[in-house]
């Protein structure tokens, strides 16, 4: 339960933290968003209340309020900065909140001094002369306008979503009873309220003081609860209907009062009623009504027509052939659409209908499941454009969204999400990983049943074909689980957002920030270790890159606007992440200076190369800012990053053109686990180089040794020398052989640098699950030394797994 | 395996500890059995490089990867071939994390009662005293009770 609160809530603020960085940098505030914001305070209010946090529910509750005013009385806002800064402010103190929840003692925030700062700013908005829905918000389309307006303003205003013309009395009222004897009805009824929260344009209930006042279970338990609500764009009536009737302990729900937009309700009296029939015998009376419904929609909005189920219930043809076939649509021209429909095949005859009795029941399909169903399947088809027309069960698909970007749910909030079934589901990450543990043991079990020595000469033809077969289905099956736990980049890139807004403002910097290949798919596991690395190497970017004054980046002839670009891509099995700025540069004398000052040389400084003076600014305690920053420069620094970064097996280098900006290219694994290697033999141990480290194995022949003037070997391959490693004098193992024309040659190559690396000999390929090397010998760093982890072979010996950009960066 | 976690068990009977003896060359030295996972025959061990002479390398104990100390190594006492009484003592610590302990052959299980336990000589200059928690003395021996922490931390 508290999980849940938790995942929810914490991606709701994520959500609201892309809507407000959205509208900030769009300077405006649409209809849409506004609601969003207003459904995700209230969403959070209400969960929060029912967790007993109260402190959370109160700040989420002033937030709401100060957005109802917005939204109800379209004040002038004269600060949006202010207004930022409070939402921002409050987003962050919520979110340290759920952070300070999951530690064991907690204790409770005291929020009063930004409910103050909230109502105070609230009172202002108060205060203002409510300006006219126009005069705020010029694009709105206004359907949450006052009733007396009608809401006909869906028209002029061609860029809006068409608003739904519901006039006040149109909202949908409907009666919930739960289960007897379920007890905590009021808080019950609270549950059905937020689940359907954020699909309701407008909602209301009776009684109202459910979250406050435990007497009302019992009204809710004698009269039932009533709520009043009018769909959002993207839900409908329907789908509402079946979120309340799936909330837990709910009994049963009825509609009382149908809001009806295409009912006689609408004061704008441009809604047509027809009742269409059809050719006698032309079979299939509900498909062809379908086709009369498309074309309508061709050419008007808010069409409905009932049967509502005609598409998959092919029994209304019988009702339409009895009662024929009705059709509501609003246009400004309905001579234009009656045409429309007589122009349509099979049509036989249409009535216009002129004032279409609200309250006459709609023909029940007979299909409908429930009876309390029946109302709700001829409710009022909320879409214009065919693509709303099937409305997704938002509610429910939403609780379904995996903990990936907000991003991608929050905008997509108001648009239409055309015929999505909830396909998605939300899974605990430990599951997860025990089932890629369990898919490791299987590879290795695998190994283990196919190449047991038993087997050793005796001829299988049948077991071998079975063994290729489970080889082939644990591969796919391997797929599957890996490609499960990948996730968009996107989600670590967006967190980035805050950062740099928050900079930018504070320091003073106008910085954009560029997302490329965000798509890109990265591990669950790598992608949660890899945010604080790239906050601080943002932070950095904004820091140190950019540069302090304007005037200096017109004077290199840049634009004055500085550029962060974050990006991502796959090669050869692994992902890398640039993130690069177009600022002043790292001054390659300037950091040489300091490694001098600091004593971190290891030979005479006029020996270092550019790159490898770069890269000391990722040695530890080396900061090349002079001043200590809120944001960097405090010691810990891109040490800590690389030793992070090198945690998940990944590697960062710094690539800088003084003047021109600087890059810090992260490279990290795909997946942490399965490693298609190769084995090789050291004397008595064996070893793994990934296969994607390979490029070619060989015996060496004499003429193929060189040796350099200090007496260094080299291999000649196509022409060109790489240096020689042997692993036993690396390693300092008793080898089989030291003879380099006994043994094999591996040419290795990963960065763009290669090296030969000697071993005894090659044992063969094999899938291997990659496994850390337990804690005891992880403090001896030994991943320097290119050992990145373990694995268990086939028969339970252990190989060491060989990290071939270590083992060639000492040579 | 998560009931035999070492730290969940209590050690402690109404008599007093629990302890495993086991000998290295002739002295006796015991370890508390809340540590003690299991106790196995030495097995093919797999050397990792670069790595301090007394942790042997590493062994496959049901799909995991569990580290190998030498005590002989670890006390600075000269290291003897395995024989077939040699032994692997897994520990398991409250963390989870199992090492295994290199010991010439291990003795018996016995309950040492809180009058039969000292304070460790507070002297520094031998080598195996490092890793001394406390001195017992059961059945008129003098035995010596190891500290696990140290002997795989320090």
């Amino acid at each position: 339960m508290a999980d849940m609160y938790v995942f929810e809530t914490t991606s709701l603020l994520e959500q609201l933290d892309q809507i407000l960085m959205k509208t900030e940098n769009e300077s405006s505030f649409a209809e849409e968003d506004i609601n969003e914001i207003f459904r995700t305070m209230h969403t959070i209010k209400g969960s929060s209340a029912m967790m007993g946090l109260e402190n959370m529910s109160k700040l989420a509750h002033a937030i709401e309020d100060m957005f109802y005013i917005i939204r109800e009385d379209h004040p002038v806002i004269t600060s949006m900065e202010t207004l930022y800064d409070i939402i921002f402010s409050a987003s962050d103190l919520l979110k340290a909140e759920i952070e300070n929840l999951q530690e064991d003692e907690y204790t409770p925030t005291d929020f009063t001094e930004q409910m103050n700062k909230i109502e105070d700013f609230a009172a202002v908005l108060k205060g203002a002369p409510p300006a006219s829905a126009e005069a705020a918000a010029p694009a709105e389309a206004a359907p949450a306008a006052p009733a007396a307006e009608p809401a006909a303003a869906a028209a002029p205003a061609p860029a809006a979503t068409p608003a739904q013309p519901v006039s006040a009395s149109g909202l949908t009222t409907v009666k919930v009873f739960f289960e007897d004897d379920c007890k905590m009805e009021n808080l019950r009824a609270l549950l059905v309220i937020n689940r359907i929260s954020e699909s309701c344009a407008e909602l209301e209930y009776i009684p109202e003081d459910i979250e406050n006042n435990g007497d009302t279970a019992q009204t809710i338990i004698k009269d039932g609860f009533l709520v009043k609500f009018r769909p959002a764009q993207g839900a409908s009536t329907d789908s509402i209907m079946e979120t309340i009737r799936t909330t837990a302990n709910v009994k049963n729900c009825e509609v009382i009062e149908r809001g009806s937009e295409a009912a006689a309700g609408d004061p704008s009296g441009n809604v047509t009623t027809v009742r269409v029939h059809f050719d006698d015998d032309c079979k299939m009376e509900n498909l062809r009504a379908l086709l009369v419904v498309n074309n309508v929609r061709d050419v008007c909005e808010d069409v409905t027509f009932e049967p509502a189920d005609i598409e998959d219930n092919a029994d209304t043809s019988k009702i339409i052939v009895e009662e024929g076939f009705v059709v509501r649509f609003k246009s400004d021209k309905p001579q234009m659409v009656l045409q429309v429909i007589e122009g349509t095949p099979s049509v036989k005859s249409y009535v216009v209908e002129e004032a279409p009795a609200p309250a006459a029941p709609a023909p029940a399909p007979a299909a409908a499941p429930a009876p309390a169903a029946a109302p709700a399947a001829s409710a009022p088809a909320p879409a214009a454009a065919p693509a709303k027309k099937a409305e997704a069960p938002k509610p429910a698909a939403k609780k379904a969204e995996p903990p990936k970007p907000a991003a991608e749910s929050a905008p997509a909030a108001g648009a239409a999400k055309g015929g999505v079934k909830q396909s998605l589901i939300s899974v605990n990450l430990n599951k997860l990983d025990v089932l890629l543990d369990l898919v490791g043991e299987i590879v290795i079990t695998e190994a283990m049943v196919t190449s047991n020595p038993d087997l050793k000469g005796l001829r299988l033809d049948n077991f071998q074909k079975s063994a290729r077969q489970l080889r082939k289905l644990n591969g796919e099956l391997q797929d599957a689980v890996m490609s499960m736990r990948m996730v968009p980049i996107s989600g670590a890139f967006n967190k980035m957002t805050r950062i740099v807004r928050d900079m930018k403002v504070k320091l003073g910097k106008d910085v954009e920030l560029i997302f490329e290949g965000e798509e890109t798919e990265v591990d669950k596991s790598i992608i949660d270790q890899l945010n604080d690395p790239l906050m601080h190497m943002v932070r950095n970017s904004m820091d140190h890159g950019i540069e302090e004054n304007v005037e200096d980046r017109i004077a290199a002839g840049k634009s004055p606007k500085g550029k962060i670009t974050l990006s991502a891509y796959n090669a050869s099995g692994e992902v890398i992440i640039v993130i690069a700025d177009d600022g002043q540069g790292i001054d390659p004398e300037k950091v040489l200076a300091k490694a001098e000052r600091n004593g971190i040389l290891t030979k005479p400084a006029s020996e270092y190369s550019e790159k490898e003076i770069l890269n000391m600014i990722m040695l530890p305690g080396f900061s090349t800012n002079e001043q200590v920053t809120e944001y960097s420069g405090r010691g810990v620094g891109m040490d800590v990053v690389k030793k992070n970064i090198e945690k998940i097996g990944g590697s960062v280098s710094v690539d800088s053109k003084f003047g021109q900006g600087s890059s810090f290219i992260i490279k990290i694994p795909l997946s942490l686990s399965i490693v298609d290697g190769m084995e090789i033999s050291v004397g008595n141990s064996i070893f793994t180089i990934p296969i994607n480290s390979i490029r070619q194995s060989f015996k060496v022949q004499p003429n193929q040794l060189v040796k350099d003037t200090t007496g260094k070997e080299m291999i000649m391959v196509y022409g060109e020398c790489y240096p020689l490693i042997r692993l036993y004098q690396l390693y300092d193992l008793k080898p089989n052989t030291e003879n380099v024309f006994d043994g094999i040659v591996i040419l290795v190559e990963t960065d763009g640098k290669s090296a030969c690396i000697f071993a005894d000999e090659l044992i063969g390929e094999q899938q291997v699950v990659l496994k850390p090397f337990p804690t005891l010998l992880g403090n001896y760093n030994i991943k320097q030394y290119g050992m990145s982890g373990c694995s268990i072979l086939g028969d339970g010996s252990i190989t060491i797994i060989i990290d071939v950009s270590n083992v060639i960066s000492d040579f | 395996m998560a009931e035999n976690t070492g730290g969940s068990r209590s050690a402690y009977t109404a008599d007093g500890i629990e302890i495993l003896f086991f000998n290295i060359g002739e002295s006796i030295y015991g370890i508390e059995i809340k540590y003690v996972n299991e106790i196995i025959s030495v097995e093919q061990i797999t050397v990792v490089p670069k790595i301090p002479d007394y942790i042997k390398g590493v062994i496959n104990i049901r799909g995991k990867v569990v580290p190998i100390i030498s005590v002989r190594n670890r006390f600075g006492i000269e290291e003897i071939p395995y024989d077939d009484r040699t032994c692997i003592i897994v520990l398991e610590f409250e963390d989870g994390d199992q090492v295994g302990i290199i010991v010439d052959r291990v003795q018996e299980v016995l309950i040492a009662k809180p009058s039969d336990i000292s304070k460790a000589p507070d002297s520094k200059n031998v080598n195996a005293n490092r890793y001394i928690k406390s001195i017992i003395e059961i059945g008129g021996e003098i035995k010596l009770l190891l500290d696990c922490d140290k002997l795989i931390t320090d």
